[in-house]
């Protein structure tokens, strides 16, 4: 009776000791499975996002010269190149930091708003990237979003001020994958697009750059009368900004 | 005769097709702003975002603007004489109920509500063109971008119909 009941219990410890073998071997086959899964990139899955056109900027009564010094990404998205993981996923062909700074030179570029160089620069461009590809929209289409927070700096004031700007672009949804990745471009390049014209066309840049350069001695030389000179000397109005700034 | 008849014929047929042809790009610009929202309604953050962008997609799609502007874009003071600024303010939202919905869905009860206010006005001098009062009401398997878009329908449909009566009056 007692071995009978030995055998028992060793049939029972082989039985556990099986499915925990197979539970352990499932659980080192999913990240293999999850792997696979995982799009890559490929030239078929991989679209090139620029304007169609430059922005033409807004008219500014002393024209100033900008220069972006730094392209920051704050997403804090891990694959900020991959832009839709469904059906093999859709991945940009470089950083959106880097699309970000082409679009904005190139439109700077065309309305010789641009400078060569960061010392011959009127104001300094430090652009955030917030968002850059698709957000969560209705599931009926592809809702595109862009946001950047550019920080307008006068290098020479050393003050600095800062604009918002963001662009949205709704496109149909597809279901052939050809389709997809056509919508998905035209979708985020809408965006771009956008988001470009609220920063060079809004009013928040129109009133850093004015504010910005109310200090200048170039922009004081050109404007008429001597309501620049007698400005110049309320060196109140930089420290002031300043501090806002560090404490954002 | 018989080309006075093909001509009251072609008049028939083209008339009320052209009688009925909506006025295109009489307004220079538009800017949608984003709306505000009375205490209480609890919406995503990204709500207004999807709205805002639905908004000026079925602005554009009017017609009845040349360009639908980005909030706080500059306007060429040539153009701002005819151009509109669309503010609005989500006054109140109610979630709604699945199983009441499930139950007695077909009259509206356990619908996911949502109202606004949409003021229309004249970017030049701020004279108000009209006030739009939405409301939406959706089933609540619906999930809130879905909401947006049928509200960011409404609300183009209807300024469009108050801009019109306004430019015929």
């Amino acid at each position: 009776m007692a071995k009978r009941g030995v055998m028992e219990a060793k049939m029972l410890s082989q039985r556990c000791a099986l499915v925990s073998a197979g539970v352990l071997l499932a659980c080192s086959l999913t990240p293999c499975i999850g792997r696979a899964d995982e799009p890559k990139p490929t030239p078929e899955n991989t679209i090139h996002i620029q304007l169609a056109a430059p922005v033409p900027p807004q008219k500014f009564a002393k024209a100033p010269k900008f220069f972006i010094s730094e392209v920051i990404d704050r997403s804090g998205n891990p694959q900020p190149m991959l832009v839709l993981r469904d059906r093999g996923g859709v991945f940009l062909d470089r950083q959106p930091t880097q699309i970000a700074r082409e679009a904005i030179e190139q439109s700077l570029k065309a309305a010789d708003l641009l400078a060569p160089d960061a010392p011959s620069a009127d104001l300094a461009l430090q652009i955030y990237v917030f968002h850059f590809g698709l957000a969560q929209g209705s599931g009926l289409d592809f809702f595109g979003k862009v946001e950047f927070s550019v920080m307008v700096k006068n290098p020479k004031t050393e003050e600095s001020q800062e604009v918002q700007a963001k662009g949205t672009s709704i496109a149909n949804a597809a279901v052939r994958k050809k389709n997809i990745q056509k919508n998905v471009q035209a979708n985020i390049e809408g965006a771009l697009e956008d988001a470009v014209r609220n920063l060079l066309r809004g009013a928040q840049l129109k009133e850093a750059v004015t504010s910005l350069l109310k200090n200048n001695p170039s922009a004081s030389a050109a404007s008429p009368g001597g309501e620049m000179a007698f400005l110049q000397g309320n060196g109140d109005n930089g420290k002031r900004s300043k501090s806002e700034v560090q404490e954002r | 005769m018989r080309s006075l008849v093909i001509v009251l014929l072609a008049a028939l047929v083209f008339a009320p097709g052209l009688a009925a042809k909506d006025p295109e790009n009489v307004y220079k610009t538009v800017e949608a702003k984003h709306f505000t929202r009375v205490e209480g309604v609890e919406l995503s953050p990204a709500f207004t975002d999807y709205l805002y962008a639905e908004l000026r997609s079925e602005l554009a799609k009017t017609k009845l603007f040349v360009q639908v502007i980005s909030e706080g874009e500059a306007v060429e003071d040539a153009d701002a004489a005819n151009s509109v600024v669309i503010e609005g303010a989500i006054t109140e939202y109610k979630k709604g109920n699945r199983a009441t919905d499930a139950i007695l869905g077909g009259y509206g009860v356990g619908a996911r509500s949502l109202k606004l206010d949409v003021n229309l006005t004249r970017r030049s001098d701020k004279q108000d063109l009209g006030v739009v009062k939405v409301h939406v009401k959706v089933s609540p398997r619906w999930n809130e971008e879905v909401m947006a878009k049928v509200a960011a329908h409404q609300i183009a449909h209807e300024v469009k119909k108050g801009l019109k009566e306004k430019t015929k009056g």
